[in-house]
C-alpha cells in the first residue's frame, strides 16, 4: 500500500513501473508470452501474432492520434508499404547479401521506407487538420494501393494478384514455423510498446504532446509546427512500417486487398477503445478488436454448435455481440480500457483504505 | 519349450500387433470432419446465407450414402466476412479444435492464394472453394486446391470459341479492376489472337459503382461485336448492358460463371426490362431447373422440398449453391476413393485420389462425364438468357478445354 509520494531518488521518479502492482502485471505478461510460445496449439499462436503485429501498428497511430492529436485514417497504406517494402528487398537483395543477414537489413529498410512515405503523407498536417486531414490521409491510403496494385509496379508487387513472402532469418536461424515468428513479433512488440513509452520522456515527445493539447500555444513555446508534425508522422509510420515488415514475414503471401480501409478503421478503432494517448492503450485496443471477435466465435460456437444453417444466425448475432461491446465501452469508459485498468491497480495499490 | 531368437521376435512382434489391434480401431475417427468458411456477412452475405443451408443438405445426403468409407461426416462453418485473413484465422481454428478435419472449403481466391502456402505438412487438407481463379489450378506448386470447374482462363477459351463459331471477327473485355476481373484478361487477348479474333477493346471499372456512360462511350467507340465481361457478381455487368441497350449498341454481351445467376437476371428483367435478351456466358453446370437434369439434382431437390419450406431454397438452387455442393462433392468422392483403398485421409492421399477422376459420372451436375485435370475439371457449356422464358438455355454442346 502506498501512503504518500515517497520518492527518494530521481531515478525512483523516472520509473516506468512505479508500483509492485505494475511490475507484477508486466511480468505476469511476459510470463504470459513466453507460455504462448512454448504452450499455445497453432490457433493460439495465429491470433497471438495477429495481435502482436496489429499492437505495434496501433503504437504507431498512436504517437499520431492518441499524442499529437492529428487524425489519420490512413495508416494501412504505411502497413501495406512496410510489408511490400521488405518483400522487394528481399528479392532484389536476395543474392547480393546473406541470407542469414537479409532480414536484419531487410525490416530497417521496410522501416525507413514507411518512415519517409509518412512525412509525405504528412505535408497536408500543416495546412489541415480534424475532419479534413482524416480525409486527406485517406486518400494516401487509396494512393498507395493504387500503386502497388497498377500494372507498372506489378513485376515488383504482384499487381492484384499479391505476391509470397520470404521466410525470416535471423543469423542462419530461419523462423520457418509460426511458433518461431511469435518470439519475433512478441519481442518486437514489447521492444515497440517500449520504445513509445521512452519516446514520451523526450523532448520530442513531449513537443507531440504540446501540439495535441493546443497547436498555437506549442509554437509560441518555440516548437516548430513544421518539424514536430512530419516527425509524428514518420515515427508513426515508421512503427506501421515495422507492422508490415512482420505482416510479410508471417502470412505466407500478401495481396493489397489486406491493407485497404478496413484495416486503417480497425487501427483507429483499436486505439479509441484502448485508450489514446496511453501506452498500454494499442495492447487493449487490440485485445478487443482481435481477441475479443475470436473468442466471441468460439463461445458461440461451442454454445450453439458450429453446424452450418447454425453458423448463419451465429454469424450476425457475433457482430451484434461485437458492436455492443464497443458501444458499452465506448458509453461507459470513454477514455478506453486503460482507464479501467488504471483504476483496477490503483483500487488494489491503496487496498484495503480506498477503492478506485 | 526353447524358442529360437527368430521365433521370438516374430512372436513378440505378433503379440504387439494383437495388443496395438484395438489401439488402432480405437483411433479411428467417428466421424469426419469437412471445415467451412463462408461469407455469412459482408460484401457476399447474400450468397454466403444461401450456401450455408446447402452445406447441410450436403451433409445429411453424404450421411445417408455411408458417409466417407462408412463413417458420417460433420460440416463445421464459420463466417469470413469475406476476409481473407478471417478465413485463414477460421481454417487454424478448425485444424486446432477438430483433429478429425479432413477437408476445409474456401469462400474467396484471396484466402486461398493466402492459405495455399501453409499448407504443409500436418497443416495440409484437402481444399475446395469457390473460386475459379486460374493460379490455383497447379498440382505442381499447391497439389490440395482444386477447382470445381473450369478456370476463368478456360471460360474465356469458351467463350472466344463461341464467338469464333458465331462467325465474330472483333471482341471487347471489360473487366473489374480486381484480382477477380483481371486474372484472365492476359489469356484471353493471346487465345483471341490465337483464333483470329481482334481485341478491339480492354476496358477496367471499378468493382462497384462503375462510371457506365463513360465505359458503355468506349465500347461504342471500339465498335465490338463481342464484349465479354468479367469480374462482377450482382453488380455493373447488367448496368453496362442496359448502357449499351439504352446506347443503340448491337454488341453482344458474354459473361463468366459469376455473371450467370438466374435470379439475378430475372431481378434485372423486372426492373429493367428485357435488356439481357440474348446475354450469353459459360456455366459449368446445369441450372437446377434443367429438364434433363440427373440423380443429384432429383435428391436435392426432394430434400429441399421438405427440408426448406417457405424459404428461397424450396424450389431452387442459385448458381452458388450448385458450385459449393459440387465442390464439396469433389472431396469427398477423393476421400471415399482413399477409405476405398484402405489409406489413411491424409491430404496428400487425397491429392493423388484428385487425379484419378476420370471420366466420371457427377451425378448430373454436367452433361458429361468429366475428368480432373491439372486440379481443375475444364468442362463448360454456354448458356444464353432469355427475357421471355426468364431462363438461361443451351446454346452449346458440352466443351472440355
Amino acid at each position: 500500500m502506498i501512503t504518500g509520494n515517497l520518492k527518494t531518488s530521481y531515478g525512483a521518479d523516472e520509473q516506468v513501473l512505479d508500483n509492485r502492482w505494475k511490475r507484477l502485471f508486466l511480468f505476469s505478461a511476459v510470463l504470459g508470452l513466453g507460455g504462448i510460445a512454448g504452450f499455445g496449439n497453432d490457433y493460439i499462436i495465429l491470433i497471438a501474432c495477429q495481435m502482436g503485429i496489429m499492437v505495434i501498428a496501433v503504437t504507431g497511430v498512436n504517437v499520431v492520434i492518441g499524442y499529437t492529436g492529428l487524425m489519420s485514417l490512413g495508416h494501412a497504406g504505411f502497413v501495406a508499404i512496410g510489408a511490400y517494402a521488405t518483400v522487394i528487398f528481399h528479392n532484389a537483395a536476395g543474392g547480393i547479401i546473406p541470407d542469414g543477414v537479409l532480414t536484419l537489413v531487410a525490416i530497417p529498410f521496410a522501416v525507413a521506407v514507411a518512415a519517409l512515405a509518412g512525412i509525405v503523407v504528412g505535408l497536408p498536417s500543416l495546412r489541415v487538420k480534424g475532419l479534413y486531414l482524416a480525409v486527406a490521409t485517406l486518400s494516401a491510403n487509396f494512393i498507395i494501393l493504387f500503386l502497388i496494385e497498377e500494372s507498372f509496379s506489378a513485376p515488383w508487387t504482384g499487381g492484384m494478384n499479391g505476391i509470397n513472402t520470404p521466410t525470416p532469418n535471423l543469423l542462419g536461424w530461419a523462423l520457418d514455423t509460426r511458433r518461431e515468428q511469435f518470439i519475433l513479433i512478441a519481442a518486437l512488440a514489447v521492444l515497440a510498446l517500449l520504445g513509445a513509452q521512452n519516446l514520451f520522456r523526450t523532448r520530442v515527445g513531449r513537443a507531440f504532446i504540446a501540439i495535441r493539447d493546443r497547436d498555437y500555444s506549442a509554437e509560441i513555446l518555440g516548437i516548430s509546427l513544421y518539424r514536430t508534425k512530419l516527425t509524428s508522422f514518420a515515427i508513426s509510420a515508421a512503427y506501421c512500417g515495422l507492422a508490415g515488415a512482420l505482416f510479410a514475414y508471417f502470412y505466407a503471401r500478401i495481396l493489397p486487398e489486406q491493407f485497404e480501409l478496413q484495416l486503417s478503421l480497425m487501427l483507429v478503432a483499436a486505439i479509441i477503445v484502448g485508450g489514446m494517448g496511453r501506452m498500454m492503450g494499442p495492447v487493449f485496443g487490440v485485445i478487443i478488436i482481435v481477441m475479443v471477435p475470436e473468442a466471441i466465435k468460439v463461445s458461440f460456437g461451442a454454445l450453439a454448435g458450429g453446424g452450418a444453417e447454425l453458423a448463419m444466425i451465429r454469424a450476425p448475432l457475433q457482430e451484434i455481440a461485437f458492436g455492443a461491446l464497443i458501444v458499452g465501452f465506448l458509453l461507459f469508459e470513454p477514455f478506453g480500457i486503460t482507464q479501467i485498468m488504471d483504476r483496477a491497480l490503483r483500487a488494489l495499490n491503496r487496498w484495503p483504505f480506498a477503492r478506485g | 519349450m526353447h524358442l529360437k531368437r527368430r521365433q521370438f521376435l516374430a512372436t513378440t512382434a505378433a503379440a504387439t500387433a494383437g495388443l496395438a489391434a484395438p489401439v488402432t480401431l480405437r483411433a479411428q475417427a467417428r466421424e469426419y470432419v469437412i471445415g467451412a468458411s463462408l461469407p455469412l456477412t459482408g460484401p457476399f452475405a447474400t450468397a454466403g446465407q444461401m450456401v450455408a443451408p446447402a452445406l447441410r443438405m450436403f451433409e445429411a445426403l453424404v450421411n445417408e450414402d455411408g458417409g466417407i468409407g462408412g463413417v458420417p461426416i460433420r460440416i463445421t462453418a464459420e463466417d469470413s466476412g469475406y476476409i481473407p485473413a478471417n478465413a485463414l484465422a477460421n481454417y487454424q481454428r478448425a485444424l486446432a479444435t477438430e483433429p478429425d478435419m479432413v477437408m476445409y472449403f474456401g469462400d474467396s481466391t484471396g484466402f486461398m492464394k493466402l492459405v495455399a502456402p501453409e499448407l504443409r505438412g500436418a497443416n495440409a487438407r484437402l481444399m475446395g472453394s469457390t473460386s475459379f481463379a486460374s493460379e490455383l489450378a497447379d498440382p505442381a506448386g499447391n497439389p490440395y486446391q482444386y477447382l470445381p470447374g473450369p478456370s476463368y482462363e478456360d471460360q474465356f477459351d469458351i467463350l472466344l470459341q463461341q464467338v469464333k463459331d458465331e462467325g465474330g471477327s472483333t471482341v471487347a473485355f471489360i473487366f473489374s479492376n480486381t484480382e477477380f476481373g483481371r486474372d484472365p484478361i492476359a489469356h484471353g487477348r493471346a487465345k483471341a489472337e490465337e483464333l483470329g479474333l481482334q481485341v478491339v477493346l480492354e476496358e477496367s471499372t471499378r468493382e462497384q459503382g462503375a462510371d457506365i456512360p463513360t465505359h458503355v462511350t468506349r465500347l461504342a467507340q471500339s465498335g465490338a461485336e463481342y464484349c465479354i465481361l468479367q469480374g462482377y457478381v450482382t453488380g455493373v455487368w447488367p448496368q453496362l448492358i442496359g448502357g449499351a441497350r439504352q446506347f443503340g449498341l448491337p454488341t453482344r454481351f458474354m459473361g463468366t460463371f459469376w455473371g450467370m445467376e438466374n435470379a439475378i437476371a430475372d431481378r434485372v428483367t423486372a426492373e429493367a426490362g428485357p435488356i439481357l435478351d440474348g446475354y450469353a456466358g459459360v456455366m459449368p453446370y446445369r441450372y437446377f431447373y434443367d429438364p434433363e437434369r440427373g440423380p443429384a439434382y432429383e435428391r436435392f431437390a426432394a430434400f429441399q422440398k421438405t427440408a426448406f419450406v417457405g424459404t428461397p431454397l424450396e424450389n431452387y438452387l442459385p448458381t452458388w449453391g450448385i458450385q459449393a455442393l459440387f465442390s464439396l462433392t469433389i472431396g469427398v468422392e477423393a476421400l471415399r476413393r482413399v477409405a476405398d483403398k484402405g489409406l489413411e485421409l491424409t491430404a496428400d492421399n487425397a491429392a493423388e485420389a484428385l487425379s484419378d477422376l476420370r471420366d466420371w459420372d457427377t451425378g448430373g451436375f454436367f452433361g458429361v462425364p468429366v475428368s480432373m485435370v491439372n486440379n481443375k475439371i475444364g468442362t463448360g457449356r454456354v448458356y444464353r438468357y432469355s427475357a421471355e422464358t426468364q431462363l438461361f438455355g443451351p446454346s452449346s454442346d458440352w466443351f472440355t478445354v
